[in-house]
């Protein structure tokens, strides 16, 4: 297996939105969930992680809460918003052009 | 405080959960059996330095904050021109009342607030000479007067002198007759001015009877001396004599005294002699005092008091005048008389604002409701109630923003029309302008007028719910025009639209009736100019004035010439002396006062005076002649009351060898009062002395034209020059200037009032055509409700045009008193009627209700001509 690779900004705020879409998650549950899906491909580090988390914050699109862990340690969980669930959408939709477009273009060249 | 508080609390929130973070790495490694010092190891170089982070998620917050700050500003702008017809409207509505408000400011800016540009202006003062006796509270000082102040007041670190009289500039062929100066020595250090060459005067100039020193202004010589730097220690010829240039006055020097104190002058000039010794009862001069570092008023005035004792009992006539001081602040002093002026416009320009800012509030009122929804999908979308907010309140600073640019544009113009009205007696005009003080205000204002502005909704939209909202689709049933903000806009447009009209119209009144007085003279084909006759002396100035009449009136095209030595309305300093009527002791005719006049023969005819009683003079009222004069009605009714005038004999001062003397004088004849200070009051009685027998150095002649007055005066200065190149014409105007001049200060309160009042007027009718319009088409549902149950279109339009005037009433109510209270402090404005004028008060009423039922007719119509079937399916 390759060595996991970095994410591009907007991938990855794209991959956080979906990452909440399951559910309220703390900072390393969202590292671990991006990591786990992508069988390993992707790896947030956190000096990646909190500025997005805190950049989709701002935006409104997530909104943060206190909580506790599943270990009892205190933990600052994420919430997916109305508007975050609507950029998800919107993320998506330009995401698939993009990748189709991308894909027909590698098709046509081989 | 709120951000550094919130900036506080997400640092410690980071802080928090990236620790929280670490723990939780730690928990793992744990479990996979590292030893609590390997697992800290590894969560640790995972974390890759906590404070690196932490500063990656500041760099973020910061870029964020801005890019949604200017997102949200180009939402704004975007939101802003997809409505352009609202946007423009309100725009240019408030642009108008902007651009009025820094046009006035401008001026008010210049006038009221800017320190005058002397050192150290507030230390600064007039000491006016209050004579008891004589009844003058604003007498100038005499000579003896001034040298005791200096030496005995205690607070004042210095006292100057200043009196105004004419010079002519000759030695070329082109003589020229400017304002003079004439000052203490002291006078231009005391001001704390900077010549632009040479230097001030010095004490030494104070030796007396030797050649004058003199400054010339900027204007004299760079006009006939062409700038030359050399000037300095040169020697210029001035009135027959001559005077060694020391310096150059600055190019923005001005005088800024008011009181018939020219703002600009020609030359300053030392007096050749020693004050103290002139006679202590001879009154000219103005007093200029600079208060020490840290006195105020009240003690420099009190210091004064004493002095005034210490004067009284030193000198006889002055006790008996029982003089006392009044230190009026210079800056303050200077605007006495054109404050209430300026303080009015003032207000009323702030009316329009008001109005203009009602209007807008409408529009906005308007909006608001039509955007409900759409503020209700987006909070429903998660927009945080403080975006909202914000968004709203970035509209209305792009709002603000792009109305104050146009409104200083607007102000721009403004200045330049105010200026074409040319208000010349303000002193400061030139230095009015749009500056950085002005802008500051426009900012203040825009600012604070789309608050007002804002005001309105918000209170409006802080009553809905968006629930209510989005499930009705905004069809919220609309209150009638009485309730709510709408009723207020329009109560309040009336309020100060009928204030505003009949402040204009009392000013308007009043500019009738200074324009309807009959002077005492005829103002119109008479052609007046000054000759300055110092150089001559007594019996070579009364033949040049005999042979230089008959040569004028030899000109064709003149019907009749005369000479005076002080025109009515001029502002050459007036000669105004005591005189005793005969059966009168001295005691009884103390306090008595009457301008005097020396005029040749023909004067008074030339200027169309009309003669009430006895002759006019005639060729025998020679130097060696009886000594005669005339009198008006004024001073013939209080000193003979129910006699005739004519035949008594009256004690009048001359103009002899030995200076002014009272000498007892028949009166030949009455002429009707000629208003020589104002046309608004007759100030006081008037005696005329044969020019002859009264030689005065200063003389202005008057000729009447067949046609154009001004046609003659080349024909007159090319006549003149032949005669003597040393003499100099100077003033040429027609009479009618000098009225114009006397009439411009009503002129320019009674067109700017006129222009607020129209454009107040037309921003009311308009205001309430936008309300009541607005009003009806949200109620275009409940019109059909009525007219499905059987109400006929009258019956509709009478229901909205009872609400629509029922609040215009209401304001026509509360402007009516507002006015009766306002109209008050133009009391010293208004002159020939009452300030609660009733023919003005109702025809303002008449035109303000009128202005009303044309805003509303035509909204009220549409209702009224709505078919009821569409009108139910609107909305």
């Amino acid at each position: 297996m390759a060595e996991p690779s970095e994410i591009l900004q907007g991938t990855l705020d794209m991959l956080v939105l979906r990452t909440l879409q399951l559910g309220p998650m703390h900072g390393l549950g969202v590292s671990d969930r991006i990591k786990q899906i992508t069988r390993g491909v992707f790896f947030v580090k956190p000096g990646s992680l909190f500025p997005a988390l805190y950049r989709l914050e701002q935006n409104g699109w997530i909104q943060g809460h206190w909580g506790e862990s599943e270990n009892n340690r205190k933990a600052k969980y994420y919430t997916l918003t109305p508007s975050g669930r609507a950029q998800l959408t919107r993320e998506k939709r330009k995401w698939n052009k993009a990748f189709s477009a991308v894909n027909r273009l590698l098709e046509a060249e081989s | 405080m709120q951000v550094l508080f919130r900036r506080r609390r997400v640092e410690e929130d980071l802080s928090a959960e990236l620790e929280a973070f670490e723990s939780m790495l730690v928990d793992r490694y744990l479990k996979q059996d590292l030893s609590l010092e390997e697992a800290r190891r590894k969560a640790r170089l995972e974390l890759e330095g906590l404070e690196q982070i932490k500063e990656q998620v500041r760099d973020v917050r910061m870029a964020t904050t801005l890019q949604s700050l200017s997102q949200d500003i180009r939402f704004a702008a975007r939101t802003l021109f997809r409505s352009p017809g609202f946007t423009a409207v309100a725009i240019l509505t408030l642009a108008l009342g902007i651009g009025v408000n820094t046009a006035i400011f401008s001026v008010v800016y210049a006038i009221l607030l800017r320190p005058l540009p002397y050192d150290h202006p507030k230390q600064l003062a007039l000491i006016w000479s209050k004579l008891e006796k004589t009844a003058l509270s604003r007498a100038p000082a005499s000579g003896p007067i001034w040298s005791e102040i200096v030496h005995r007041n205690n607070l004042l670190s210095d006292v100057a002198g200043i009196w105004i009289g004419n010079g002519t500039f000759t030695g070329d062929a082109n003589p020229e007759q400017v304002k003079l100066a004439f000052v203490t020595p002291n006078f231009p250090g005391l001001l704390g001015f900077r010549p632009e060459l040479g230097r001030i005067f010095v004490p030494a100039e104070e030796s007396f009877g030797g050649r004058w020193a003199i400054m010339l202004s900027h204007g004299v010589w760079q006009r006939r001396y062409g700038g030359d730097p050399a000037i300095i220690g040169k020697t210029v010829s001035i009135s027959g004599g001559s005077a060694t240039v020391v310096g150059i006055l600055p190019p923005d020097f001005r005088l800024y005294f008011s009181d018939n104190v020219p703002a600009e002058v020609g030359a300053m000039v030392p007096f050749g002699d020693d004050l103290s010794k002139r006679p202590a009862d001879l009154y000219f001069l103005r007093l200029l005092a600079r208060l020490k570092p840290g006195v105020t008023a009240e003690q420099a005035q009190a210091d004064l008091n004493q002095v005034a004792g210490q004067i009284r009992s030193q000198y006889t006539e002055l006790n008996a005048e029982n003089l006392s001081f009044d230190l009026a602040p210079l800056q303050r002093d200077a605007v006495r008389e054109v404050r209430p002026a300026l303080i009015a416009l003032f207000s009323g320009a702030g009316f329009v604002l008001l109005i203009c800012c009602l209007n807008v509030a409408n529009l906005l009122l308007a909006r608001a409701s039509s955007r409900g929804r759409e503020i209700a999908v987006r909070s429903a979308l998660g927009a945080s109630r403080s975006r909202i907010l914000r968004q709203v309140l970035l509209e209305g600073l792009v709002l603000c923003t792009v109305a104050g640019a146009a409104g200083v544009l607007l102000g721009w113009a403004g200045v330049h029309a105010l200026m074409s009205i040319r208000p010349d007696y303000l002193a400061h005009m030139p230095e009015v302008g749009i500056n950085w003080p002005v802008l500051a205000f426009v900012a203040g204002l825009s600012f604070a007028s789309v608050l007002l502005c804002a005001l309105a909704p918000s209170i409006e939209s802080s009553k809905t719910d968006i629930n209510i909202t989005l499930r009705e689709a905004g069809r919220t049933s609309q209150p009638s025009l009485r309730r709510g903000m709408r009723a207020v806009l329009i109560v309040g447009e009336i309020t100060l639209g009928l204030v505003l009209l009949i402040g204009a119209g009392l000013m308007i009144r009043t500019l009738q009736n200074i324009q309807a007085v009959q002077p005492g003279f005829e103002a119109q084909h008479l052609l007046t100019f000054e000759i300055d006759l110092s150089t001559y002396r007594r019996q070579a100035r009364i033949n040049f004035v005999q042979e230089w009449e008959s040569k004028l009136a030899s000109l064709p095209g003149v019907a009749s010439v005369g000479a005076v030595s002080h025109l009515p309305l001029d502002d050459y300093p007036n000669w105004y002396s005591p005189y005793r009527p005969q059966g009168m002791t001295p005691t009884q005719a103390s306090g008595l006062l009457a301008d005097h006049r020396a005029s040749t023969p023909g004067y008074l005819q030339a200027m169309g005076a009309k003669l009430l009683e006895g002759r006019f003079f005639d060729a025998q009222d020679r130097a060696a002649g009886r000594q005669v004069v005339l009198v008006d009605d004024l001073l013939a009714n209080s000193a003979w009351p129910g006699q005739s005038a004519i035949g008594k004999q009256i004690e009048v001062e001359h103009v002899t060898n030995q200076g002014f003397v009272p000498l007892w004088s028949e009166v030949v004849g009455v002429v009707e009062h000629i208003r020589n200070h104002s046309l608004s009051k007759k100030v006081r009685g008037e005696i005329y002395i044969p020019y002859e027998q009264s030689p005065r150095e200063h003389l202005s002649f008057a000729v009447r034209a067949r046609l154009d007055p001004l046609a003659l005066a080349g024909t007159i200065r090319a006549e003149l020059l032949r005669r003597d190149h040393n003499m100099a014409l100077s003033k040429v105007r027609p009479m009618t200037a000098y009225v114009q001049r006397a009439t411009a200060p009503v002129r320019f309160i009674a067109v700017l009032a006129g222009a607020f009042a129209g454009l107040a007027l037309l921003l009311a009718a308009i205001g309430i055509y936008g309300v009541v319009s607005y009003s009806v088409s949200r109620r275009m549902h409940e019109m059909g409700v009525r007219m499905a149950l059987g109400a006929t279109s009258s019956e509709i339009l009478r229901l909205v045009m009872r609400e629509a005037m029922g609040l215009a009433s209401v304001g026509i109510l509360l402007g009516t008193a507002a006015a009766f209270f306002v109209s008050r402090t133009l009391r010293t404005l208004i002159y020939g009627i009452s300030a609660i004028d009733p023919a003005t008060y109702s025809l303002a009423i008449v035109v303000v209700a009128a202005a009303a039922f044309l805003g509303c007719w035509r909204p009220a119509a549409q209702a009224a001509a709505a078919n009821p079937v569409d009108a139910l399916r609107s909305e």
